[in-house]
């Protein structure tokens, strides 16, 4: 860690310093059976409260991930494609700018992060936002009776009239560099995870540092099949998907179906 | 002319200024205040810090195991620590007038406060300590990170271990914090405290 060249005491971090990390995700869409194992991980980690069927009919679903559906060919040639969608962590995000209050920052190692005592929700950030993975908060948050105690102490319970969004698990992010200081020795690439990426069956979702040229979401995005969601805006996401291998498709048709398919992904870094 | 319209705007003048006083006392006092800093809190125990710290010479992470070690909830809180703890010392230290044979404290006050441990033992019933610092929801601090920087439990929470009777000593706002962070050079992201 930086501290041991600044000759500082144990486990202090020294700010101002270039970090250490950016923090990254690579979805494999391949992988992805829609199963929402990452939604209600998601659900359980970061307290978000119930979606009743109320909200569905308001489309004011609180979901920090969501699967999107999308089905391709006519019956019987139907297919069901999967999609989770969370915030890109956007290196050029579209949300900061417009935040009137600082609400929503870039922290130094990428993420994207919503500060909500400071949030006076003006909803500009999610207007702003081309993935529309920003929520706001109609109702105050409601649990029953029983999971009041399931609650998680990490994670703020937010307030109605404020915006929230993923944090990419910040709370494990800290409490990860935590254990490294007290253990004395730097994480290993998979000891760190998110919620989602934890709970997925198909390990469809990777978590890793994008500083580490070894670590596996690095190895993993240069390969053909990488590419960002609406690459065309210039948000310069922190997250990477990895487009679907489909048997049926000629050889042909499978370079030229996505764009990006094969074009190297621009340099990530820092 | 002149001495009365002065008398009737000093008079008109009273209602506005009262009026005034109960807006600060009710609403602006509190919020200056709000949530970091209270008067201290009755507890239940009269438990005194001095004598365990300067007369027994207890570290203060004897009791609060948490602190530093970071523990099953990492470090979040120092941990108040549960009855089983106190009987650690407290099954053979004054038990004269409850249970087992053993020496029998000076003070007869002293006495009875730690009856009262020794019933909550005995009856398997937590004691309910009154909390003195608390902070915000939306923060998350944590001990472990602070003690490892090599600061003092005294450095925020004032000379506990020569006082009776624990009370808040700093603001614990978040001026406070920052103040502290940009004087050691500690990371002022937001991330870092707000969850």
């Amino acid at each position: 860690m930086a501290n041991e060249q600044q000759g500082a005491a144990p486990g202090r971090v020294i700010a101002g310093g270039e970090s250490l990390h950016r923090w990254g995700m690579v979805i494999d869409i391949d992988l992805c059976t829609g199963c929402q194992a990452c939604v209600i991980a998601c659900q359980a980690e970061n307290n978000i409260p119930i979606n009743v069927e109320d909200y569905f009919v308001k489309h004011r679903v609180n979901q920090w991930i969501r699967i999107e559906r999308y089905w391709e060919g006519e019956f019987p040639n139907v297919k069901a494609r999967f999609i989770p969608v969370l915030c890109q962590h956007c290196g050029n995000a579209p949300c900061e700018p417009v935040c009137p209050v600082y609400a929503t920052q870039h922290s130094t190692e990428g993420l994207n992060v919503q500060t909500y005592n400071r949030c006076v929700g003006t909803r500009y950030c999610g207007n702003n936002c081309p993935y529309t993975v920003r929520v706001f908060n109609w109702d105050a948050p409601q649990w029953p009776e029983s999971l009041h105690a399931q609650l998680n102490p990490d994670v703020t319970v937010r307030t109605q009239g404020l915006i929230e969004k993923c944090s990419m698990c910040v709370h494990r992010i800290n409490r990860a560099k935590r254990e490294e200081s007290r253990n004395g020795r730097p994480m290993a690439d998979g000891d760190l995870q998110p919620a989602c990426a934890q709970s997925c069956p198909t390990s469809a979702i990777i978590f890793g540092d994008w500083k580490d040229q070894n670590s596996r979401i690095s190895r993993l995005a240069k390969g053909t099949r990488a590419y960002h969601m609406l690459e065309e805006l210039g948000t310069e996401p922190t997250i990477v998907y990895l487009k679907k291998v489909d048997p049926n498709l000629s050889q042909h048709e499978a370079t030229v179906s996505h764009k990006t398919a094969y074009r190297p992904l621009p340099v990530i870094n820092g | 002319m002149g001495l009365n319209l002065r008398r009737v705007l000093i008079v008109a003048s009273i209602p506005g200024s009262l009026f005034a006083i109960a807006i600060f006392i009710t609403l602006v006092a509190p919020r200056l205040l709000a949530n970091t800093w209270h008067p201290a809190p009755k507890e239940p125990i009269a438990f005194d810090h001095s004598v365990h710290v300067q007369q027994v010479g207890l570290d203060c992470t004897f009791c609060h195991r948490n602190t530093a070690t970071g523990g099953a909830i990492g470090g979040m809180t120092a941990g108040i620590p549960d009855v089983q703890q106190c009987m650690f010392c407290h099954s053979a230290v004054a038990t004269s007038s409850v249970g087992a044979p053993g020496f029998k404290m000076d003070s007869a006050q002293a006495q009875a406060e730690i009856d009262k441990v020794r019933h909550a033992w005995q009856q398997q019933r937590a004691i309910d300590w009154e909390r003195v610092h608390r902070l915000p929801d939306h923060v998350r601090f944590t001990h472990e990170p602070h003690i490892q920087a090599g600061f003092d439990c005294a450095t925020c929470h004032g000379d506990v271990g020569s006082v009776g009777q624990v009370v808040q000593v700093r603001s614990l706002n978040m001026g406070d914090c920052v103040g502290c962070h940009r004087a050691n050079a500690a990371l002022t992201e937001c991330a870092t405290c707000h969850k």
